[in-house]
C-alpha cells in the first residue's frame, strides 16, 4: 500500500537514485557471483548436453556423487536427531554449564574445515589417540566412508540444532502442559504436541545440514584419502579432474551440485510459509 | 476461615497448603472447598499467588504443605496427567498443527476410546460451544472467544473432575470480556462442573462467582458470596481491593464504635473486646448526606462534615467529605442522580454524615506480613 503511494509520488520529480542503486548492486554482484555461477553452465553445455552427459555418466563421477549423497545423508541424520536432542536438554533444564555447551556445540562453524580434518586425523588416524587402540582389531575409520562421515557431522554440528534450538525457546511452555493435564505421558506430548511444532525447523535444519554436508571439502580431503572409486565424494572428484586437466569432466558434476544447491536453496526460501505454517 | 462445607459435599478441597520457591513463602495455609456445581473466584493482585494455586491442583507445581483433594481422592502425589483436572490457560494453549475435532478429541484419544465414542463426544461439544461451522479449522484462524470456547471444549471432552481457568479473559478486548464472562457462566451452570477462575479483575470476580476467595501475599482473607465479600469485608484488604472503601479509625466502647464523639451501634461485634482498636469501613454508596439534623431514623449519624469537592462522573455524583474527626479525614461519597436531583451538594457546605450499612474490622486487620 505505501510503496504503491510513493511510487505515485515519486512519478513527478522522477527519483532517478531507485534505478541508478538497483543498476549498481546488480554490476557489482555480476563479476562476484553471477557470471562465476554462469560460466559454470555456458561451458558445461558448450559442447552440446551430449558431452554433459557422457562426463556425469562416468562410473567415478557417479560414485563420486552416490558417496557424497550417502555420507551427507547419514551425517544428517545423526545431527537432526542430536541437535533435537540437544535442543529439548539446552532450553528444558538449566543447570551449570549450559551456557559453555551451547558455545561448544555451536564452536564447528567457526573452525577452518582444514583444521577440522586434521583434528579427526589426529583422533581416529592410523596413529592417532583412539585410531591406535582400534587399528589393531582391525578397525578402521579414517581412509574410507567412515571417516568422511564423522568429517560431515563434524562441520554440520550445530546447523540443525541451530535451526531447532530458537524453537524451542519460543515455544510456549504451557502447550506441553495443557498436553499433560489432559492425560499424556511426556513421550506422547512429545510426539503429539512439540514434535509437531518442531517439524518446520526440522526440515529446514535438515536440508541445511545436507546442503552444507554434499559440498564438504577441507575435512573430506584430509580423511578420506581421496582415492576414486572408493572414498572421492564430488567435490573430491572435481578437484582432481580439474588436476588432471579434465575440465569437462570436472564441470558436468560442479552444475550437478550447483543445480542441487538451488534446489535446496529455493525450498527453504519459498516454502518456509509451508514448513512453518500451521 | 468461613467455609465450612462439609467434605463431602466438595468437589475440590484445598487443605492447609502452603508453597515456598526458595526463600520466598508463595502461599501460606490457604483452604477451602469447591461444590460440585460451584464456581469459586480466586481474587488477587498479581504476585498474590493465585496462580500458584491453579498450578497446584492441576499438578503442575507441587506444595510444600498441605493435600488437594478432588471429589474425595487425595492427589497431592499425583502427577499432572493423572488428576483430570481441565485447565483453560490464558493463552488457551490450543495444539496449533491440531485443528479443532482435534484438540478436542486429544484428550479421548488418550484414553484410548472408541473411535465412534469420540466422535460422538466431539459432535456434542462442537455443537454446546457453538463452533458446529469452525470444526475443521486450525487455532490460528479462530477469534480470541472462538479458541477459549475450543479451551473449554476441549478439556470437557474427558469429564474432567475440575475445570481450572487461568485468567482466561486477560487476553481479550473490553467489550467482548462481559459478554464471554455471562455466556461463560451460563455455560458452566449447564454443564455442573465445579471450576476455580482465577483474576485480579474485581468485576469480574463479583459476576462470575458464586463465592469469592481473595488473596493477599500468599494468604486467603476472606472466602464468601460476592455479596458477602463486598458488604461484609473481614479485613482492611478485602474492603479496599473489593471496590472502593471509606476507612475510619477508633475504638471499641461498651459494644460500640466510638470515635471522638461519635458513636456507632453495631450488632455484630461480638468478636472485639473493649478498649481494641478498630476500623470502621463503609462504601462510598453507602453514605447519606443531609442537611444538618435532617437526618431519618434509618440511618445512623457518623458526624458533621463539609463538602469538599462536587464531581460529576457520569452515572453518579462523586462527594469529597471533610468529617468532624481527629486530623480531619476526607470520605467519598457517590450519589445517584434521583439523590443529587432533590438535595444539590455545593462546596463548602455543611453537612450531616449518616451511613447505611458499614463493618468494624481489626484495626491490624490481618493482612499478612509480606
Amino acid at each position: 500500500m505505501s510503496a504503491t503511494v510513493s511510487g505515485i509520488r515519486h512519478v513527478r520529480g522522477f527519483d532517478v537514485v531507485k534505478p541508478l542503486s538497483i543498476v549498481t548492486m546488480i554490476v557489482i554482484m555480476l563479476p562476484l557471483v553471477l557470471l562465476p555461477l554462469a560460466s559454470i553452465f555456458i561451458f558445461g553445455t558448450s559442447n552440446g548436453l551430449g558431452s554433459f552427459w557422457n562426463a556425469l555418466m562416468q562410473p567415478e563421477a557417479i560414485f563420486a556423487l552416490k558417496l557424497s549423497i550417502v555420507t551427507s545423508f547419514w551425517a544428517t541424520i545423526f545431527n537432526v536427531i542430536f541437535g533435537l536432542f540437544a535442543s529439548y536438554v539446552l532450553s528444558r533444564y538449566n543447570f551449570w554449564g549450559r551456557n559453555a555447551l551451547i558455545v561448544l556445540i555451536s564452536l564447528p562453524t567457526a573452525i577452518p574445515t582444514a583444521v577440522a580434518g586434521f583434528a579427526l586425523l589426529l583422533l581416529w588416524g592410523p596413529y592417532g589417540t583412539l585410531g591406535r587402540l582400534l587399528e589393531p582389531q582391525g578397525v578402521h575409520i579414517m581412509f574410507t566412508a567412515w571417516s568422511i562421515i564423522l568429517a560431515n557431522i563434524f562441520v554440520t554440528f550445530p546447523l540443525a540444532f541451530g535451526v531447532i534450538k530458537p524453537v524451542f525457546d519460543t515455544m510456549s511452555r504451557s502447550l506441553e502442559e495443557a498436553s499433560a493435564t489432559m492425560g499424556a505421558t511426556r513421550w506422547q506430548t512429545f510426539w503429539h504436541v512439540t514434535l509437531p511444532s518442531l517439524r518446520g525447523a526440522i526440515v529446514s535444519g535438515a536440508l541445511l545440514t545436507f546442503a552444507r554436508a554434499v559440498g564438504e571439502f577441507g575435512s573430506t580431503i584430509l580423511v578420506s584419502g581421496n582415492l576414486a572409486s572408493r572414498t572421492q565424494t564430488a567435490p573430491l572428484y572435481i578437484f582432481a579432474k580439474f588436476n588432471e586437466g579434465q575440465v569437462e569432466a570436472a564441470n558436468a558434476i560442479a552444475i550437478v551440485l550447483a543445480l542441487f544447491s538451488f534446489v535446496i536453496f529455493s525450498i527453504l526460501f519459498f516454502a518456509r510459509d509451508w514448513l512453518e505454517g500451521d | 476461615m468461613a467455609d465450612v462445607n462439609d467434605d463431602n459435599s466438595a468437589a475440590v478441597s484445598v487443605l492447609n497448603v502452603g508453597k515456598q520457591f526458595g526463600a520466598a513463602t508463595v502461599l501460606r495455609d490457604v483452604s477451602f472447598n469447591v461444590a460440585q456445581d460451584e464456581i469459586v473466584v480466586l481474587l488477587g493482585a498479581s504476585g498474590s499467588g493465585k496462580t500458584t494455586i491453579l498450578r497446584i491442583i492441576a499438578g503442575l507445581e507441587l506444595p510444600n504443605d498441605g493435600r488437594i483433594i478432588l471429589h474425595g481422592k487425595d492427589v497431592t502425589n499425583l502427577p499432572a496427567r493423572e488428576r483430570g483436572t481441565g485447565v483453560i490457560f490464558q493463552n488457551y494453549a490450543l495444539f496449533p498443527k491440531m485443528n479443532v475435532e482435534e484438540n478436542i478429541a486429544y484428550g479421548l484419544k488418550l484414553r484410548r476410546k472408541k473411535r465412534k465414542e469420540i466422535r460422538e463426544t466431539v459432535d456434542r461439544l462442537v455443537e454446546l460451544v457453538h463452533l458446529g461451522e469452525h470444526r475443521k479449522k486450525s487455532p490460528s484462524q479462530l477469534s480470541g472467544g472462538q479458541q477459549q470456547r475450543v479451551a473449554i471444549a476441549r478439556a470437557l471432552a474427558y469429564e474432567p473432575e475440575v475445570l481450572l481457568f487461568d485468567e482466561p479473559f486477560g487476553a481479550l478486548d473490553a467489550q467482548i470480556r462481559g459478554i464471554l464472562r455471562r455466556e461463560i457462566r451460563g455455560l458452566l451452570k449447564q454443564i455442573k462442573v465445579p471450576s476455580i477462575f482465577i483474576t485480579h479483575d474485581q468485576e469480574e470476580a463479583l459476576e462470575l462467582g458464586d463465592r469469592i476467595a481473595v488473596l493477599n501475599s500468599g494468604k486467603l482473607e476472606q472466602i464468601g458470596t460476592p455479596f458477602e465479600v463486598y458488604n461484609r469485608p473481614e479485613t482492611e484488604y478485602v474492603a479496599t481491593f473489593l471496590g472502593a472503601a471509606n476507612l475510619l479509625g477508633g475504638v471499641m466502647s461498651g459494644g460500640k464504635f466510638t470515635a471522638n464523639d461519635v458513636s456507632l451501634e453495631t450488632d455484630d461485634m461480638t468478636q472485639f473486646r473493649d478498649g481494641e482498636k478498630v476500623k470502621l469501613v463503609f462504601r462510598p454508596e453507602d453514605v447519606f448526606l443531609r442537611r444538618p439534623e435532617n437526618l431519618t431514623q434509618r440511618y445512623q449519624k457518623l458526624t458533621e462534615g463539609r463538602i469538599e469537592e462536587v464531581s460529576f462522573v457520569g452515572a453518579f455524583e462523586r462527594v469529597t467529605v471533610n468529617v468532624d474527626l481527629p486530623d480531619k479525614p476526607t470520605i467519598i461519597v457517590t450519589r445517584p442522580k434521583t439523590e443529587t436531583a432533590v438535595f444539590p451538594l455545593h462546596h463548602g457546605q455543611e453537612v450531616t454524615v449518616g451511613l447505611v450499612r458499614f463493618r468494624i474490622i481489626p484495626e491490624t486487620a490481618n493482612n499478612g506480613t509480606a
